[in-house]
């Protein structure tokens, strides 16, 4: 299965006689100084931030200006460029900005490459080599860093799927997907990273939380797998990270889950804006999303008490497995899991989909458990 | 095409009282005491930081990764406990020769640690300050257009395949959302160049045909051989040629060279890795070679990159500065060409001799 | 008093630069290299330096008379008329002009010549270009004595 281009080079007796001609001439045709092309020079609207897309969003080549479906054949030609024809047809499949777009892309993509940061050299790995942790703190902590290496590459597994897929007028998207592909592998990084200096090494992989990667990779569209990725995915565990940076057993440990949440969060900005613009522009794709969003919290439901992830929480939480820990622990556990909860559905209302509470199994068995916790209380 | 969950576990009584156990602070804990390699991984370099290098150990190294992958088609991390109930999630690169090169986490860690943000790092007031001629300026803008055509194709090629690479290739994975972020990179930065002083100019027949037959190759060993050294040796001349045109486009250029070199050091170590465990498949490898070099041509000599470099390269559009520049650029393709034979005869694929390349560049 | 070149003081004078500007260094990111040096007088009489990087730091100056037991990623070859108009060059303006960089003179291998024995050690001269070339900046603040040798 390959694509072979229109003409082989080589035996195009006219291409090459051409480039002969003018390797041996000089005489150049020069029309391309003629190119049907908007005339712009752009500056940097705020000479610290430097040059960003935002500055470049003028006329013809500025997003603003975008339409609403990429009409025609997807080439490679860059936005603005004049396109003679005989591009070749890259077989974008999506082609609606409706589909992939999201308020703000373009800050989100500088806010990416301006943020990057060094899993190796950025955290303070001498103090946490020298650090013993207590056994049962230990491994809790090595199986939530198992856990963590474990699902972050989901979110480029998932995005780089569809980065070929997105016309190439689009690629601030594109180049969006780039940044998080690589924030992704940096967390996978850390977390693997940090495992192994603990003494106890990776411990148990997640059959649950692992089909629930499964459900992630095999979305039908974009929009749908961004919203459960993105927004709720990536939701979830920018909460497990906040948690985890108010748990961490050191303060390297709080600078990491800082780190890793910030990029984190830059992710669930994205999802949130895109889904919004998603709704706004394609608002016949609402029942998908929440018959996507249904099975996306079946398997919440299923996932959110996998004992590999939340007793490891318990035990972090409680600051021991002795019978008063894990209590302690439990009660915070279960207030971290309501609000994982409580705020994918307020992502959602801002969205543009307050109604999905209403329609959610997961949203009633969050307000019982809230009611007994509360009960319990009393 | 999707998966669903193997139950509804809001109707499933194990589910619902395996929450109700855990609410209720009974917990199972049969991870605690599983079956892990314990170990201590310390930088061996501790202003290098603690690299995957440091990491390669036991278990958890690349070194343990056998040529078949049989046993893990799920996301769990390589070397940890493994138990059933593991998706298969449709990895379909499961062979180690088939995507690996030693120097992968070397890349890996190399590509982040010199990482550069164009925004910030050119001087975008220096572009204004000191515009080239017209003539140049027009070349330049022209350049960049081809330059992010070819950046755009590049960007898709890991993104075409990292779906389909078993996770137990971390490192490489890992390499790959490197490579995206380094092709974002030139993307932002050939339009940015581009846009400060004129705008984009034409697409290019020619280099679309070319670099689609590239990224769509049939294989991920010849497409990395094919986008990554073929097409990079090209973008590599390119940046070298162009990197004279003024002091700011030499820095520009020189820090995009930087990340194209390593992705062409990545190609060279994954087909000698290849070629290692499979060297008669340097047959199949020379087929593909003598489909497709063709498209070095159709890119090198495609008026819209051609003649704008030749213009740069000899500093404008008048008689002596077109010979002088179509000299530099005769001089850019055959050491592009030299270098690109080279590289893989130095991997045991000579084919100087064999190339038909040689009817043109020689 | 001026540093003659080529020298091994010179290339230590580089090398306290490098130290003196760390924080440029380790922003660019990992260096991790080996290259000499050559410089000859009309293609003769050649005088070599090893120069070796490690992280973020030069780890390693030293004059060799033979390179060939040495492990090296490249040579950059030149006579000393072009090293001398280089370094002249990033003097007056603080750092090479485009004509005067290390990729530009090496490009077309007339006035420098990058040798090499495996191709992967002549890409990393462009894996660390922007460290190289930072590198050879440094000698727009050292005293050196760029006059031909009587």
């Amino acid at each position: 299965m390959s694509y072979l281009a229109t003409t082989d080079f080589l035996d195009d007796k006219d291409f090459v006689d051409r480039y002969l001609y003018t390797m041996r001439t000089g005489n150049l045709d020069l029309s391309w100084m003629n190119a049907a092309t908007e005339h712009v020079e752009v500056q940097a609207a705020n000479k610290r931030r430097g040059l960003t897309f935002r500055d470049l969003d003028v006329g013809t080549y500025g997003y603003t200006e975008l339409p609403a479906i990429s009409r025609g054949a997807s080439s490679l030609a860059p936005r603005g460029a004049e396109e003679p024809a005989g591009l070749p047809d890259m077989n974008a499949g999506t082609v609606r900005k409706a589909d992939v777009w999201a308020y703000n892309i373009e800050g989100y993509y500088e806010e990416a490459m301006s943020r990057q940061w060094n899993a190796a050299t950025d955290i303070p790995w001498k103090q946490l080599c020298e650090t013993e942790l207590a056994e049962d703190i230990g491994k809790a902590y090595s199986q939530l860093l198992t856990f963590l290496t474990e699902v972050e590459m989901i979110a480029t597994d998932v995005p780089s799927k569809w980065l070929s897929q997105i016309s190439s007028d689009y690629f601030e998207v594109k180049n969006f997907i780039a940044t998080q592909c690589m924030d992704e592998a940096r967390h996978a990084e850390v977390f693997r990273k940090r495992a192994l200096t603990t003494g106890y090494g990776l411990m148990k992989a997640s059959p649950q939380n692992e089909r629930n990667l499964k459900f992630l990779r095999e979305a039908d569209s974009f929009a749908e797998a961004s919203t459960t990725l993105h927004l709720q995915a990536e939701g979830f565990v920018l909460t497990m990270f906040r948690f985890s940076e108010y748990l961490s057993p050191t303060d390297g440990d709080k600078k990491l889950f800082r780190l890793v949440m910030q990029d984190e969060a830059r992710h669930v900005g994205y999802g949130m804006q895109h889904l919004k613009w998603h709704l706004e522009n394609a608002p016949e794709s609402r029942e998908i999303i929440h018959r996507h969003l249904a099975e996306a919290e079946n398997f919440i439901f299923g996932g959110i008490f996998a004992p590999e992830v939340l007793e490891s929480f318990v035990i972090l939480a409680g600051k021991g497995s002795k019978h008063e820990n894990i209590r302690a622990g439990v009660d915070v556990v279960n207030r971290f899991a309501i609000q994982q909860v409580e705020e994918y559905f307020e992502r959602l209302d801002k969205c543009g989909m307050p109604e999905r509470r209403e329609r959610s199994t997961l949203w009633q068995v969050i307000e019982m458990a809230k009611a007994g916790t509360a009960a319990n209380h009393a | 095409m999707s998966y669903y969950a193997e139950k509804y576990f809001f109707e499933d009584e194990t589910t619902i009282e395996a929450n109700q156990r855990l609410a209720e602070g009974k917990l199972v804990l049969d991870w605690f005491d599983v079956d892990a390699e314990k170990v201590r991984v310390v930088p061996s370099d501790f202003n290098r930081g603690l690299t995957y290098d440091d990491c390669n150990v036991g278990g958890y190294g690349w070194d343990a990764i056998p040529e078949n992958i049989r046993r893990n088609y799920s996301m769990a991390a390589r070397g940890s406990v493994l138990v059933p109930g593991l998706p298969d999630l449709g990895y379909t690169l499961n062979r180690k020769s088939e995507v690996w090169s030693n120097n992968c986490a070397e890349l890996y860690e190399e590509s982040k640690s010199r990482r550069w943000a164009p925004a910030v790092d050119i001087d975008w007031e220096a572009v204004r300050a000191n515009p080239l001629s017209p003539p140049c300026t027009h070349a330049m803008r022209q350049l960049c257009t081809a330059l992010l055509e070819i950046a755009l194709g590049i960007l898709e090629f890991p993104g075409r395949w990292v779906f389909w690479i078993n996770q137990e290739f971390l490192e490489l994975k890992s390499l790959h959302c490197a490579q995206m972020i380094d092709q974002a990179r030139h993307v932002e930065v050939f339009r940015k160049r581009a846009m400060t002083i004129g705008g984009l100019g034409r697409a290019s027949v020619a280099i679309e045909q070319a670099v689609k037959e590239l990224i769509s190759a049939d294989t991920y060993t010849s497409g990395s051989l094919s986008v990554f050294l073929m097409l990079n040796s090209i973008v590599l001349g390119l940046f070298r040629t162009a990197s004279s045109a003024s002091s700011v486009d030499a820095k520009m250029f020189r820090l995009c060279m930087q990340d194209t070199a390593r992705q062409i050091a990545y190609a060279t170590g994954q087909l000698r890795f290849f070629l290692g465990e499979h060297p008669a498949k340097s047959l199949v490898l020379h087929e593909h070679l003598d489909q497709t070099e063709h498209v070095m041509v159709g890119i090198l000599a495609a008026p819209e990159l051609l003649e704008p470099l030749i213009v740069l390269a000899g500093g404008g559009t008048s008689a002596a500065q077109v010979s002088a520049g179509r000299d530099k650029v005769l001089a850019m393709h055959r050491g592009v060409i030299g270098e690109y034979l080279e590289r893989l005869a130095s991997v045991g694929l000579e084919r100087r001799g064999r190339t038909r390349l040689e009817k043109v560049f020689s | 008093m001026s540093l003659p070149f080529p020298s091994v003081a010179f290339f230590e004078a580089l090398r306290a630069g490098m130290n003196d500007n760390a924080e440029l260094f380790r922003r660019l990111g990992y260096f991790d290299c080996t290259f000499a040096i050559r410089v000859t007088e009309n293609g003769h009489d050649p005088k070599q330096y090893v120069i070796a990087f490690d992280v973020y730091e030069c780890t390693d100056v030293r004059e060799v008379h033979d390179l060939a037991g040495e492990q090296t990623d490249f040579i950059l070859e030149a006579d000393a008329a072009v090293w001398r108009d280089m370094f002249a060059n990033i003097r007056a303006n603080g750092g090479a002009d485009s004509e005067h960089g290390i990729n530009t003179l090496t490009h077309f291998g007339e006035g420098m010549r990058c040798l090499y024995d495996d191709p992967d050690g002549h890409d990393k001269m462009f894996r660390f270009a922007e460290s190289i070339q930072e590198f050879f900046n440094l000698a727009a603040n050292v005293d050196v004595d760029l006059r031909a040798a009587a």
